[in-house]
């Protein structure tokens, strides 16, 4: 296996009594789309929440490029270039879906109070040069045409593209994506899927939890099956879906 | 005559005000903080100022800085624990701060004469000066502040910052996912809007020449609040036009029962009619009489440009 860029070790975090993640161990390698599946509520977006700072774990560690992130708050991990995407989309709806691209946008100078105010001259270049990457986001997701109306005025699938485009925004190493092709229909699935193999070229890594294997499998390097907080198997595609105890953990004994 | 310095009466309070309910719209209207304690932070900017200028012989704008002060630190301090509470309850807690605050002074002599109040040696003065030159003169002051205030707001909330808070009014949590500091950033927001609400509270004190207890009721936090509403959460002129409203029928109330006999008294049927226009601004019309805008820095405005022209 290659280089990792993200490892999760001996990972716990339970709710009262129930561990929804129970001693998941796994890697996510450097330019690779790695997969995360598994039945409903066997702690994937858990363990996501976990990752991204949402959550802070019961045990284990987890490690980005070699450091340790699991005690930073998620501005924290946010800055170290692991950005994620929800999957029930969180956009500011009553905001423009510019705006909202902007707002992804890592070490904007114009993020602080004084710059905001007092020097105005030192973000103005630096959000241009922000709007112009912004437009070029969109318009490689089709949004184009609603740069300037509220996000709020998006389709179900439009909000979706817009999620992994304020995602992309940011410049991230690693992507966490919960459910990218969720809820919206099977060409728009496959073109979204089709747009991170796009960007997986250009460098970055994608972590992704998804329940369309059928797309999914097409573009997947590596898959991670989670089964009551544990990961179940793990292997390429093919492996997994040839391995009888994938349909155990999906369908039952 | 009578009725002419009224109305400069009614030009100050205008003034003052809308410094207090600017403060209270970055708060609420573009950070989504519902802190209904504003009255605290204006007694703390009115009461340093008194007691400054009754105690010391520093000048009035050195006062009026530590009012800003003063009122800036009790903000910061309320925050600590009021910024990790859910929406409802950061309300409750700066509502009783509001009347805790209150009833420290009202009740400790030593601090500020208690019910009797302070008397404020008036800041710019000089013998044989009118009525009609002393309202000039704060006239003259209030405004100064409030152009200031606003320039400093405008410019704030159009740029990335306020693009930042108004990101945190929306949903909080994807804020916070995509790299914004929330605790930060409210806990600023919260210091910057107590500064003002205290300078407010200062040029109140400044005007009115006395101050007690019962001039700082938790009716101050819904008169401004109102204000708010009816101009336009999120909308710096709407809420310059908010207090103008606000303040216009208020002291309007006032001139009237001086004035006129009537068989009500104006100044209650003008609380009810408060009461009656917010719930129906609420209900017909959320936005208030202004709405809010959407967020214009220059690349936006390029990008804006731009669309028109290939949309042609």
């Amino acid at each position: 296996m290659e280089e990792s860029l993200l490892r999760v070790k001996e990972i716990g975090k339970h709710f009262g009594g129930l561990w929804a993640v129970n001693r998941a161990s796994l890697d996510v390698a450097r330019g690779s789309i790695t997969a995360l599946v598994g039945p409903n509520g066997s702690g994937k977006t858990t363990l996501f929440n976990v990752i991204f700072g949402l959550h802070k774990p019961d045990e284990g560690r987890v490690y980005f490029n070699g450091e340790r992130i699991d005690h930073l708050a998620p501005h924290q991990v946010y800055a170290k270039g692991i950005v994620h995407a929800f999957q029930i989309p969180r956009l500011f709806y009553r905001l423009t879906v510019l705006d909202n691209m902007l707002l992804a946008a890592r070490g904007h100078k114009g993020d602080g109070l004084l710059n905001s105010v007092v020097f105005r001259q030192g973000w103005q270049a630096q959000e241009r040069e922000l709007a112009d990457k912004a437009l070029e986001l969109l318009n490689l997701l089709e949004l184009d045409h609603l740069t300037l109306s509220p996000a709020g005025e998006l389709s179900g699938g439009q909000r979706k593209l817009l999620e992994i485009g304020r995602a992309l925004m940011a410049a991230p190493v690693l992507l966490l994506l919960d459910e990218p092709a969720a809820g919206v229909n099977p060409n728009l699935g496959r073109k979204i899927f089709e747009r991170i193999e796009l960007f997986r070229q250009r460098g970055l890594s994608f972590f992704i939890i998804e329940h369309r294997l059928e797309i999914l499998f097409d573009f997947a390097d590596w898959v991670y099956v989670m089964d009551r907080g544990k990961i179940a198997i793990e292997g390429k595609p093919e492996e997994v879906a040839k391995d009888s105890t994938f349909y155990k953990v999906y369908l039952g004994d | 005559m009578g009725l002419f310095v009224y109305s400069l009466d009614i030009i100050v309070f205008i003034g003052i005000f809308a410094i207090v309910a600017l403060s209270l719209n970055l708060e609420y209207g573009f950070t989504g903080l519902g802190n209904f304690g504003k009255v605290a932070f204006f007694l703390a900017g009115a009461y340093t100022y008194a007691i400054l200028m009754e105690r010391t012989g520093i000048p009035f704008y050195l006062a009026l800085i530590m009012a800003m002060l003063v009122s800036a630190g009790i903000g910061y301090l309320v925050s600590l624990p009021a910024l990790r509470l859910r929406e409802d309850y950061l309300a409750i807690v700066t509502l009783a701060i509001g009347e805790v605050l209150r009833l420290v002074v009202k009740t400790e002599d030593s601090i500020a004469h208690g019910v009797w109040g302070i008397t404020v040696p008036p800041a710019i003065h000089w013998s044989g000066m009118s009525v009609l030159e002393m309202r000039m003169v704060n006239i003259g002051l209030v405004y100064f502040c409030l152009i200031l205030c606003f320039i400093f707001f405008q410019l704030m909330t159009r740029s990335p910052y306020g693009r930042v808070l108004r990101a945190i009014r929306e949903d909080e949590v994807a804020a916070e996912a995509l790299g914004k500091n929330r605790v930060k950033y409210k806990a600023q927001v919260f210091m910057l809007g107590s500064a003002l609400a205290g300078l407010g509270g200062g040029l109140y004190a400044q005007y009115m020449q006395y101050i007690n207890p019962y001039m700082f009721l938790p009716m101050v936090t819904f008169t401004v609040w109102i204000m708010v509403i009816v101009g336009g959460p999120a909308n710096n002129w709407g809420v310059l036009l908010g207090a103008g409203l606000v303040i216009l029928f208020e002291r309007g109330a006032r001139i009237i029962k001086d004035y006129l006999l009537l068989p009500i008294d104006p100044i209650n049927l003008q609380y009810i009619l408060f009461g009656v226009l917010v719930i129906f601004l609420l209900a017909y019309r959320p936005q208030g009489l202004l709405k809010e805008r959407q967020l214009e820095t220059k690349a936006i405005e390029g990008v804006q440009k731009w669309k028109n022209r290939s949309s042609e």
